[in-house]
Protein backbone atom coordinates (compact mmCIF):
# COMPACT_ATOMS: atom_id res chain seq x y z
CA UNK A 1 0.00 0.00 0.00
CA UNK A 2 2.72 2.35 1.13
CA UNK A 3 4.82 1.70 -1.91
CA UNK A 4 1.96 1.95 -4.09
CA UNK A 5 1.35 5.68 -3.06
CA UNK A 6 4.84 6.49 -2.77
CA UNK A 7 4.76 5.70 -6.69
CA UNK A 8 1.30 7.56 -7.36
CA UNK A 9 3.08 10.84 -5.83
CA UNK A 10 6.73 10.35 -7.94
CA UNK A 11 4.61 9.87 -11.12
CA UNK A 12 2.52 13.02 -9.89
CA UNK A 13 6.24 14.53 -8.99
CA UNK A 14 7.45 13.66 -12.66
CA UNK A 15 4.63 15.32 -14.07
CA UNK A 16 4.74 18.33 -12.47
CA UNK A 17 8.12 18.63 -13.33
CA UNK A 18 7.56 18.26 -16.73
CA UNK A 19 5.02 20.86 -17.10
CA UNK A 20 6.57 23.55 -15.10
CA UNK A 21 9.61 22.95 -17.37
CA UNK A 22 7.21 23.56 -20.44
CA UNK A 23 5.30 26.48 -18.92
CA UNK A 24 8.98 28.31 -17.99
CA UNK A 25 10.27 27.36 -21.97
CA UNK A 26 7.10 28.98 -23.26
CA UNK A 27 7.57 31.94 -20.99
CA UNK A 28 11.06 31.58 -21.89
CA UNK A 29 10.48 32.32 -25.50
CA UNK A 30 9.86 35.88 -25.17
CA UNK A 31 13.29 37.14 -23.33
CA UNK A 32 12.14 41.01 -23.82
CA UNK A 33 8.58 40.28 -22.02
CA UNK A 34 10.52 38.30 -18.93
CA UNK A 35 13.27 40.91 -18.72
CA UNK A 36 10.05 44.03 -18.76
CA UNK A 37 7.93 41.42 -16.09
CA UNK A 38 10.65 41.42 -13.86
CA UNK A 39 12.01 45.05 -14.45
CA UNK A 40 8.49 45.84 -13.24
CA UNK A 41 8.42 43.73 -10.56
CA UNK A 42 11.58 45.26 -9.09
CA UNK A 43 10.46 48.67 -9.51
CA UNK A 44 7.11 47.86 -7.78
CA UNK A 45 9.03 46.26 -5.13
CA UNK A 46 11.71 49.23 -5.01
CA UNK A 47 9.39 51.68 -4.84
CA UNK A 48 7.55 50.06 -1.43
CA UNK A 49 10.21 50.26 -0.15
CA UNK A 50 11.08 53.89 -0.26
CA UNK A 51 7.77 54.04 0.53
CA UNK A 52 8.57 52.50 3.98
CA UNK A 53 11.46 54.59 4.63
CA UNK A 54 9.32 57.67 4.01
CA UNK A 55 6.36 56.45 6.20
CA UNK A 56 8.92 55.92 9.39
CA UNK A 57 10.89 58.62 8.33
CA UNK A 58 10.08 60.76 11.37
CA UNK A 59 9.30 58.14 14.20
CA UNK A 60 11.58 55.72 13.42
CA UNK A 61 8.86 52.84 13.72
CA UNK A 62 5.44 51.77 12.81
CA UNK A 63 3.45 50.33 15.43
CA UNK A 64 6.31 49.77 17.45
CA UNK A 65 8.28 47.90 15.11
CA UNK A 66 11.27 49.64 13.76
CA UNK A 67 12.00 50.31 9.74
CA UNK A 68 13.80 46.96 9.46
CA UNK A 69 11.51 45.34 11.42
CA UNK A 70 8.35 46.61 9.08
CA UNK A 71 10.64 45.68 6.08
CA UNK A 72 10.64 42.33 7.65
CA UNK A 73 6.81 41.88 7.37
CA UNK A 74 6.85 43.46 3.93
CA UNK A 75 9.76 40.53 2.54
CA UNK A 76 7.77 37.99 4.44
CA UNK A 77 4.58 38.99 2.40
CA UNK A 78 6.44 38.97 -1.04
CA UNK A 79 7.81 35.42 -0.22
CA UNK A 80 4.92 34.09 0.40
CA UNK A 81 3.44 36.26 -2.57
CA UNK A 82 6.11 34.61 -5.05
CA UNK A 83 5.96 31.11 -4.04
CA UNK A 84 2.03 31.02 -4.06
CA UNK A 85 2.30 32.17 -7.39
CA UNK A 86 4.79 30.47 -8.56
CA UNK A 87 3.09 27.09 -7.51
CA UNK A 88 -0.26 27.98 -8.37
CA UNK A 89 -0.54 29.96 -11.46
CA UNK A 90 -2.83 27.86 -13.35
CA UNK A 91 -5.18 28.82 -10.93
CA UNK A 92 -5.12 32.64 -12.54
CA UNK A 93 -6.17 30.23 -15.85
CA UNK A 94 -8.97 28.12 -14.55
CA UNK A 95 -11.83 30.28 -15.92
CA UNK A 96 -11.18 29.47 -19.39
CA UNK A 97 -11.58 26.13 -18.64
CA UNK A 98 -14.49 27.19 -16.84
CA UNK A 99 -16.25 29.01 -19.74
CA UNK A 100 -14.66 26.94 -22.41
CA UNK A 101 -15.45 23.53 -21.85
CA UNK A 102 -12.10 22.16 -21.42
CA UNK A 103 -12.54 21.33 -18.28
CA UNK A 104 -14.93 18.33 -18.67
CA UNK A 105 -11.52 17.13 -20.65
CA UNK A 106 -9.63 17.78 -17.55
CA UNK A 107 -12.08 15.53 -15.58
CA UNK A 108 -11.57 12.82 -18.04
CA UNK A 109 -8.00 12.25 -17.48
CA UNK A 110 -6.29 9.71 -15.12
CA UNK A 111 -5.18 12.11 -12.68
CA UNK A 112 -6.54 14.37 -10.10
CA UNK A 113 -8.15 17.65 -11.31
CA UNK A 114 -7.76 19.36 -8.57
CA UNK A 115 -3.94 18.94 -8.61
CA UNK A 116 -4.01 19.07 -12.22
CA UNK A 117 -5.59 22.89 -12.18
CA UNK A 118 -3.76 24.04 -8.92
CA UNK A 119 -0.25 22.57 -10.73
CA UNK A 120 -0.67 22.59 -13.81
CA UNK A 121 0.83 25.22 -14.86
CA UNK A 122 3.65 26.38 -12.66
CA UNK A 123 6.16 29.30 -14.03
CA UNK A 124 9.64 29.56 -13.18
CA UNK A 125 9.86 33.21 -14.36
CA UNK A 126 7.81 33.98 -11.11
CA UNK A 127 10.94 32.50 -9.09
CA UNK A 128 13.20 34.84 -10.26
CA UNK A 129 12.83 37.53 -7.68
CA UNK A 130 12.93 34.84 -5.03
CA UNK A 131 16.81 34.87 -4.47
CA UNK A 132 17.79 38.48 -4.58
CA UNK A 133 14.45 38.87 -1.92
CA UNK A 134 15.97 36.09 0.53
CA UNK A 135 19.43 37.87 0.10
CA UNK A 136 18.22 41.01 0.75
CA UNK A 137 15.95 39.32 3.79
CA UNK A 138 19.06 38.51 4.93
CA UNK A 139 20.49 41.17 4.93
CA UNK A 140 17.71 42.81 6.75
CA UNK A 141 17.88 40.53 9.38
CA UNK A 142 21.14 41.41 10.49
CA UNK A 143 20.06 44.63 10.89
CA UNK A 144 18.28 43.72 13.17
CA UNK A 145 20.47 41.34 15.54
CA UNK A 146 20.00 38.52 17.62
CA UNK A 147 18.41 36.46 15.37
CA UNK A 148 19.21 32.23 16.34
CA UNK A 149 19.00 29.16 14.53
CA UNK A 150 15.83 28.19 16.00
CA UNK A 151 14.06 31.68 15.05
CA UNK A 152 15.11 30.95 11.47
CA UNK A 153 13.82 27.49 11.47
CA UNK A 154 10.69 27.93 12.95
CA UNK A 155 9.93 30.85 10.70
CA UNK A 156 10.64 28.40 7.66
CA UNK A 157 8.39 26.03 9.24
CA UNK A 158 5.69 28.74 9.76
CA UNK A 159 6.11 30.09 6.00
CA UNK A 160 5.22 26.54 4.61
CA UNK A 161 2.34 26.47 7.33
CA UNK A 162 1.52 30.03 5.62
CA UNK A 163 1.77 28.56 2.14
CA UNK A 164 -1.07 25.76 3.08
CA UNK A 165 -3.62 28.56 3.79
CA UNK A 166 -2.62 30.37 0.80
CA UNK A 167 -3.38 27.08 -1.06
CA UNK A 168 -6.58 26.63 0.87
CA UNK A 169 -7.04 30.21 -0.77
CA UNK A 170 -6.22 29.06 -3.72
CA UNK A 171 -8.83 25.79 -3.55
CA UNK A 172 -11.57 28.27 -2.42
CA UNK A 173 -11.58 30.19 -5.36
CA UNK A 174 -11.19 27.35 -7.78
CA UNK A 175 -14.32 26.24 -6.00
CA UNK A 176 -16.19 29.02 -6.67
CA UNK A 177 -14.64 29.52 -10.45
CA UNK A 178 -16.50 25.90 -10.55
CA UNK A 179 -20.36 27.01 -9.28
CA UNK A 180 -20.14 30.92 -10.43
CA UNK A 181 -16.95 31.01 -13.26
CA UNK A 182 -15.75 33.55 -11.36
CA UNK A 183 -12.16 33.75 -10.66
CA UNK A 184 -9.59 36.71 -11.60
CA UNK A 185 -11.26 38.92 -9.24
CA UNK A 186 -11.28 36.32 -6.58
CA UNK A 187 -7.88 35.33 -6.70
CA UNK A 188 -7.31 39.28 -7.05
CA UNK A 189 -8.94 39.30 -3.72
CA UNK A 190 -6.92 36.86 -1.75
CA UNK A 191 -3.93 39.04 -3.26
CA UNK A 192 -5.35 42.17 -1.78
CA UNK A 193 -5.87 40.52 1.70
CA UNK A 194 -2.29 39.41 2.22
CA UNK A 195 -1.19 42.69 1.02
CA UNK A 196 -3.36 43.79 4.42
CA UNK A 197 -0.36 42.04 5.97
CA UNK A 198 2.50 43.61 4.17
CA UNK A 199 2.22 45.95 7.91
CA UNK A 200 2.57 44.89 11.68
CA UNK A 201 -0.93 43.92 12.26
CA UNK A 202 -1.19 46.15 15.57
CA UNK A 203 -1.90 49.03 12.65
CA UNK A 204 -5.45 47.78 12.60
CA UNK A 205 -8.12 48.69 14.98
CA UNK A 206 -9.18 45.58 17.36
CA UNK A 207 -11.95 43.80 15.69
CA UNK A 208 -10.18 44.31 12.39
CA UNK A 209 -6.96 42.48 13.77
CA UNK A 210 -9.08 39.70 15.30
CA UNK A 211 -10.79 39.32 11.81
CA UNK A 212 -7.34 38.73 10.79
CA UNK A 213 -6.11 36.18 12.67
CA UNK A 214 -9.40 33.93 12.93
CA UNK A 215 -11.55 34.46 10.36
CA UNK A 216 -9.18 35.24 7.22
CA UNK A 217 -5.94 34.48 8.98
CA UNK A 218 -3.43 36.59 7.05
CA UNK A 219 -1.60 36.92 10.35
CA UNK A 220 -1.08 33.43 10.41
CA UNK A 221 0.43 33.43 6.82
CA UNK A 222 2.34 36.92 7.68
CA UNK A 223 2.38 38.64 11.45
CA UNK A 224 3.30 35.23 13.45
CA UNK A 225 6.01 33.64 10.90
CA UNK A 226 7.51 37.44 10.84
CA UNK A 227 7.03 37.68 15.02
CA UNK A 228 8.91 34.11 14.69
CA UNK A 229 11.98 35.35 13.29
CA UNK A 230 12.08 38.48 15.37
CA UNK A 231 11.61 36.35 18.57
CA UNK A 232 8.49 37.04 19.72
CA UNK A 233 6.42 34.54 19.57
CA UNK A 234 4.84 32.05 21.84
CA UNK A 235 3.88 28.43 22.06
CA UNK A 236 0.48 29.25 21.43
CA UNK A 237 0.88 31.26 18.34
CA UNK A 238 2.48 28.55 16.70
CA UNK A 239 -0.53 26.22 17.90
CA UNK A 240 -3.21 28.79 16.38
CA UNK A 241 -1.45 28.35 13.10
CA UNK A 242 -1.05 24.94 12.60
CA UNK A 243 -4.82 24.75 13.63
CA UNK A 244 -6.09 27.39 11.28
CA UNK A 245 -4.15 26.04 8.24
CA UNK A 246 -5.65 22.46 8.90
CA UNK A 247 -9.36 23.57 9.48
CA UNK A 248 -8.65 26.15 6.22
CA UNK A 249 -7.35 22.78 4.19
CA UNK A 250 -9.95 20.67 5.12
CA UNK A 251 -12.76 23.88 4.19
CA UNK A 252 -11.65 24.44 1.07
CA UNK A 253 -10.94 20.37 0.32
CA UNK A 254 -15.35 20.02 1.00
CA UNK A 255 -15.42 23.14 -0.99
CA UNK A 256 -13.81 21.57 -4.18
CA UNK A 257 -16.02 18.54 -3.92
CA UNK A 258 -19.26 20.25 -3.10
CA UNK A 259 -18.27 22.64 -6.23
CA UNK A 260 -17.29 19.43 -7.97
CA UNK A 261 -20.72 17.99 -7.67
CA UNK A 262 -22.78 21.04 -9.18
CA UNK A 263 -20.50 21.43 -11.71
CA UNK A 264 -22.96 21.40 -15.23
CA UNK A 265 -20.77 20.98 -17.93
CA UNK A 266 -22.71 23.76 -19.41
CA UNK A 267 -19.93 25.61 -21.08
CA UNK A 268 -18.64 22.71 -23.79
CA UNK B 1 -22.54 61.66 -31.67
CA UNK B 2 -25.71 59.27 -30.63
CA UNK B 3 -23.62 56.05 -31.55
CA UNK B 4 -21.04 56.84 -28.76
CA UNK B 5 -23.79 57.54 -26.63
CA UNK B 6 -24.90 53.89 -27.17
CA UNK B 7 -21.29 52.68 -26.97
CA UNK B 8 -21.04 53.98 -23.40
CA UNK B 9 -24.18 52.66 -22.41
CA UNK B 10 -23.10 49.47 -24.15
CA UNK B 11 -20.33 49.41 -21.93
CA UNK B 12 -22.01 50.09 -18.74
CA UNK B 13 -24.69 47.09 -19.51
CA UNK B 14 -21.97 44.68 -20.68
CA UNK B 15 -19.91 44.91 -17.55
CA UNK B 16 -23.94 44.39 -15.54
CA UNK B 17 -23.84 41.05 -16.78
CA UNK B 18 -20.85 39.50 -15.40
CA UNK B 19 -22.03 41.51 -12.04
CA UNK B 20 -20.10 38.79 -9.96
CA UNK B 21 -17.11 39.57 -11.46
CA UNK B 22 -17.56 43.44 -11.42
CA UNK B 23 -18.51 43.12 -7.74
CA UNK B 24 -15.58 41.26 -6.36
CA UNK B 25 -13.40 44.05 -8.63
CA UNK B 26 -15.28 46.70 -6.56
CA UNK B 27 -14.09 44.81 -2.96
CA UNK B 28 -10.84 44.36 -4.47
CA UNK B 29 -10.64 48.40 -4.62
CA UNK B 30 -12.04 48.84 -1.09
CA UNK B 31 -9.99 46.63 0.52
CA UNK B 32 -7.25 48.46 -1.24
CA UNK B 33 -8.99 51.82 0.37
CA UNK B 34 -9.30 50.31 3.77
CA UNK B 35 -5.68 49.33 4.33
CA UNK B 36 -4.29 52.71 2.96
CA UNK B 37 -7.29 54.34 5.70
CA UNK B 38 -6.01 52.34 9.10
CA UNK B 39 -2.07 52.75 7.52
CA UNK B 40 -2.40 56.52 7.46
CA UNK B 41 -4.93 56.65 10.84
CA UNK B 42 -2.60 54.81 12.98
CA UNK B 43 0.39 57.00 11.86
CA UNK B 44 -1.34 60.39 11.95
CA UNK B 45 -3.19 59.35 15.67
CA UNK B 46 0.73 58.31 16.97
CA UNK B 47 2.74 61.12 15.42
CA UNK B 48 0.42 63.80 15.15
CA UNK B 49 0.82 64.57 11.61
CA UNK B 50 3.05 63.72 8.50
CA UNK B 51 5.11 66.04 7.07
CA UNK B 52 3.00 68.73 7.66
CA UNK B 53 -0.23 67.02 6.88
CA UNK B 54 -2.18 66.35 10.40
CA UNK B 55 -4.71 63.53 10.46
CA UNK B 56 -7.64 65.08 8.63
CA UNK B 57 -5.83 66.21 6.10
CA UNK B 58 -3.93 63.42 5.19
CA UNK B 59 -7.07 60.66 5.27
CA UNK B 60 -9.11 63.76 3.18
CA UNK B 61 -6.10 63.17 0.86
CA UNK B 62 -6.35 59.68 0.56
CA UNK B 63 -10.19 59.58 0.55
CA UNK B 64 -10.58 61.81 -2.76
CA UNK B 65 -7.34 60.63 -4.69
CA UNK B 66 -8.82 56.91 -4.40
CA UNK B 67 -12.27 58.62 -5.53
CA UNK B 68 -10.51 60.60 -8.13
CA UNK B 69 -7.86 57.80 -9.03
CA UNK B 70 -11.34 55.59 -9.34
CA UNK B 71 -12.69 57.56 -11.79
CA UNK B 72 -9.60 58.36 -14.12
CA UNK B 73 -7.53 55.09 -14.37
CA UNK B 74 -10.53 53.24 -14.98
CA UNK B 75 -10.41 52.24 -18.95
CA UNK B 76 -10.76 49.77 -21.80
CA UNK B 77 -8.45 50.68 -23.48
CA UNK B 78 -5.72 48.25 -22.50
CA UNK B 79 -7.49 45.57 -24.46
CA UNK B 80 -6.65 47.65 -27.45
CA UNK B 81 -2.61 46.16 -27.83
CA UNK B 82 -4.83 42.87 -27.94
CA UNK B 83 -7.00 43.75 -30.80
CA UNK B 84 -4.41 44.78 -32.86
CA UNK B 85 -2.25 41.25 -32.51
CA UNK B 86 -5.37 39.28 -32.95
CA UNK B 87 -6.02 41.04 -35.82
CA UNK B 88 -9.53 41.96 -34.58
CA UNK B 89 -8.80 45.65 -35.12
CA UNK B 90 -9.64 45.22 -38.80
CA UNK B 91 -13.24 44.90 -37.83
CA UNK B 92 -13.72 48.53 -36.86
CA UNK B 93 -11.44 50.10 -39.33
CA UNK B 94 -14.04 48.96 -41.92
CA UNK B 95 -17.01 50.59 -39.87
CA UNK B 96 -18.32 54.06 -39.50
CA UNK B 97 -16.26 55.29 -37.03
CA UNK B 98 -13.49 56.81 -35.10
CA UNK B 99 -11.57 53.80 -33.07
CA UNK B 100 -10.03 56.31 -30.59
CA UNK B 101 -13.71 57.63 -30.22
CA UNK B 102 -15.41 54.44 -29.83
CA UNK B 103 -12.62 53.67 -26.87
CA UNK B 104 -13.37 57.02 -25.46
CA UNK B 105 -16.94 56.21 -25.52
CA UNK B 106 -16.29 52.84 -23.88
CA UNK B 107 -14.07 54.65 -21.06
CA UNK B 108 -17.15 56.91 -20.49
CA UNK B 109 -19.28 53.67 -19.36
CA UNK B 110 -17.04 51.73 -17.72
CA UNK B 111 -16.25 55.11 -15.56
CA UNK B 112 -19.86 56.06 -15.04
CA UNK B 113 -20.44 52.93 -13.61
CA UNK B 114 -17.07 52.54 -11.35
CA UNK B 115 -17.77 55.58 -10.07
CA UNK B 116 -21.78 55.08 -9.20
CA UNK B 117 -20.30 51.95 -7.50
CA UNK B 118 -17.89 54.12 -5.60
CA UNK B 119 -20.42 56.58 -4.56
CA UNK B 120 -22.09 54.21 -2.87
CA UNK B 121 -18.93 52.34 -1.09
CA UNK B 122 -17.98 55.53 -0.06
CA UNK B 123 -21.51 56.41 2.03
CA UNK B 124 -21.50 53.01 3.35
CA UNK B 125 -17.31 53.66 4.45
CA UNK B 126 -18.47 57.45 5.78
CA UNK B 127 -21.28 55.08 7.59
CA UNK B 128 -18.90 52.83 9.54
CA UNK B 129 -15.64 54.54 10.05
CA UNK B 130 -16.72 58.07 10.01
CA UNK B 131 -13.38 59.29 8.85
CA UNK B 132 -12.14 62.73 9.77
CA UNK B 133 -12.52 64.10 6.07
CA UNK B 134 -12.60 67.64 5.39
CA UNK B 135 -15.76 69.14 3.08
CA UNK B 136 -14.59 71.81 0.88
CA UNK B 137 -17.52 74.21 0.65
CA UNK B 138 -16.00 76.35 -1.77
CA UNK B 139 -18.15 76.05 -4.80
CA UNK B 140 -15.82 77.72 -7.35
CA UNK B 141 -12.68 75.34 -5.90
CA UNK B 142 -15.48 72.44 -6.42
CA UNK B 143 -15.44 73.63 -10.54
CA UNK B 144 -12.05 74.05 -11.02
CA UNK B 145 -11.59 70.45 -8.96
CA UNK B 146 -14.37 68.74 -11.48
CA UNK B 147 -12.53 71.03 -14.22
CA UNK B 148 -8.90 69.12 -13.16
CA UNK B 149 -10.47 65.58 -13.11
CA UNK B 150 -11.80 65.70 -16.56
CA UNK B 151 -8.43 67.10 -18.33
CA UNK B 152 -6.62 63.78 -15.97
CA UNK B 153 -9.52 61.91 -17.58
CA UNK B 154 -8.34 63.12 -20.65
CA UNK B 155 -4.63 62.74 -20.49
CA UNK B 156 -4.95 59.62 -18.85
CA UNK B 157 -6.99 58.35 -21.70
CA UNK B 158 -3.67 59.38 -24.29
CA UNK B 159 -1.30 57.70 -21.98
CA UNK B 160 -2.95 54.64 -21.56
CA UNK B 161 -4.50 54.58 -25.28
CA UNK B 162 -0.32 55.36 -26.28
CA UNK B 163 1.00 52.20 -24.09
CA UNK B 164 -1.54 49.85 -26.38
CA UNK B 165 -0.53 51.18 -29.67
CA UNK B 166 2.96 49.28 -28.93
CA UNK B 167 0.77 46.08 -30.00
CA UNK B 168 1.01 47.49 -33.93
CA UNK B 169 4.87 46.91 -33.43
CA UNK B 170 5.23 43.73 -30.93
CA UNK B 171 2.98 41.09 -28.68
CA UNK B 172 4.67 42.47 -25.26
CA UNK B 173 2.12 44.84 -25.03
CA UNK B 174 1.53 43.74 -21.63
CA UNK B 175 5.28 43.99 -20.39
CA UNK B 176 5.69 47.87 -20.46
CA UNK B 177 1.87 48.65 -19.28
CA UNK B 178 2.75 46.55 -16.19
CA UNK B 179 5.84 48.42 -15.48
CA UNK B 180 3.62 51.80 -16.37
CA UNK B 181 0.69 50.30 -13.80
CA UNK B 182 3.78 50.21 -11.30
CA UNK B 183 5.37 53.80 -11.70
CA UNK B 184 2.38 55.43 -12.02
CA UNK B 185 0.78 53.68 -8.57
CA UNK B 186 3.83 55.58 -6.98
CA UNK B 187 4.01 58.99 -8.60
CA UNK B 188 1.26 60.08 -9.42
CA UNK B 189 0.26 60.02 -6.04
CA UNK B 190 -2.27 57.37 -5.40
CA UNK B 191 0.19 56.20 -2.55
CA UNK B 192 0.90 59.41 -0.22
CA UNK B 193 0.77 63.78 -1.15
CA UNK B 194 3.47 64.28 -3.49
CA UNK B 195 4.87 66.99 -1.84
CA UNK B 196 6.36 65.30 1.10
CA UNK B 197 8.95 63.76 -1.10
CA UNK B 198 12.40 66.40 -1.10
CA UNK B 199 12.17 69.49 -2.76
CA UNK B 200 14.05 68.53 -5.53
CA UNK B 201 12.46 65.67 -6.44
CA UNK B 202 8.98 67.12 -6.21
CA UNK B 203 9.81 70.14 -8.30
CA UNK B 204 10.81 67.66 -11.11
CA UNK B 205 8.01 65.25 -10.76
CA UNK B 206 5.70 68.18 -11.32
CA UNK B 207 7.11 68.52 -14.89
CA UNK B 208 5.82 65.29 -15.77
CA UNK B 209 2.58 63.96 -16.79
CA UNK B 210 1.49 61.75 -13.83
CA UNK B 211 0.81 64.64 -10.60
CA UNK B 212 -1.60 65.34 -12.87
CA UNK B 213 -3.56 62.63 -12.83
CA UNK B 214 -4.37 62.47 -8.99
CA UNK B 215 -2.46 64.84 -6.53
CA UNK B 216 -2.68 67.82 -8.33
CA UNK B 217 -6.57 67.10 -8.50
CA UNK B 218 -6.53 66.11 -4.72
CA UNK B 219 -4.56 69.11 -3.61
CA UNK B 220 -7.37 71.17 -5.59
CA UNK B 221 -9.97 70.17 -3.36
CA UNK B 222 -7.99 70.60 -0.20
CA UNK B 223 -7.46 74.20 -0.93
CA UNK B 224 -4.25 73.67 -0.18
CA UNK B 225 -2.61 75.30 -3.80
CA UNK B 226 -2.48 79.30 -4.66
CA UNK B 227 -4.30 80.37 -7.68
CA UNK B 228 -0.90 81.00 -8.95
CA UNK B 229 -0.20 77.00 -8.65
CA UNK B 230 -3.56 76.20 -10.14
CA UNK B 231 -2.79 78.23 -12.87
CA UNK B 232 0.62 76.24 -13.13
CA UNK B 233 -0.72 73.30 -12.42
CA UNK B 234 -3.60 73.75 -15.78
CA UNK B 235 -0.94 75.19 -18.04
CA UNK B 236 1.28 71.84 -17.43
CA UNK B 237 -1.72 69.40 -18.04
CA UNK B 238 -3.22 70.68 -20.76
CA UNK B 239 0.17 71.14 -22.34
CA UNK B 240 0.83 67.34 -21.77
CA UNK B 241 -3.11 66.68 -23.29
CA UNK B 242 -1.69 67.83 -26.00
CA UNK B 243 1.45 66.53 -26.13
CA UNK B 244 -0.19 62.82 -25.48
CA UNK B 245 -2.89 64.11 -28.15
CA UNK B 246 -0.05 64.41 -31.11
CA UNK B 247 2.07 61.75 -30.14
CA UNK B 248 -0.89 59.00 -30.03
CA UNK B 249 -2.04 60.47 -33.23
CA UNK B 250 1.23 59.80 -34.55
CA UNK B 251 1.94 56.75 -33.38
CA UNK B 252 -1.71 55.43 -34.43
CA UNK B 253 -0.89 56.45 -38.40
CA UNK B 254 2.44 54.98 -38.21
CA UNK B 255 0.94 51.68 -36.36
CA UNK B 256 -1.58 51.52 -39.24
CA UNK B 257 0.89 51.64 -41.98
CA UNK B 258 2.60 48.49 -40.74
CA UNK B 259 -0.79 47.00 -39.30
CA UNK B 260 -1.15 43.71 -41.05
CA UNK B 261 -4.27 42.02 -39.80
CA UNK B 262 -2.45 39.35 -38.86
CA UNK B 263 -4.67 36.53 -36.79
CA UNK B 264 -7.63 37.18 -39.07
Amino acid sequence: MYTQRRDVNMRYLSLWLKITTQTTQVAFASRLGVALFTLGKVIRFVFFILFLFLLTSKTRTLGGYTIWEVLLFFLTFNVIDIIAQFLWREVYRFRTYIVSGSFDMVLTKPISPLLRVLFGGSDALDLITLVPLVIFMAYVATQIGDISIINVIVYILLIANGLIIALSFHIFVLALGVITTEVDNAIWIFREITQLGRFPLNIYPKAVGLIFTFVIPVAAMITIPTNSLMGILSPAGVIICICLSGIFLSLSLLSWKEALKRYASASS
Amino acid sequence: MKKYIQIAKNTWDEALIYRTSFIFYRVRELLKLFSLYFLWYFVTSRNGDFFGYDQSGIITYLLISTFVGDFIFSTRTTAIASEINEGILTNFLVRPLSYLKYYFARDIGDKALNVSFALVEYAAFFAILRPPFIFQENFILILIFITSVLLGVILYFFISVLISLIGFWSNEGWGPRFIFYQVIGFISGSLFPLDVLPKPLFALLELLPFPYLIFFQSKIYQGQLSGIEIGRGFLILILWIFIMYFITLSVWKKGLRVYTAQGR
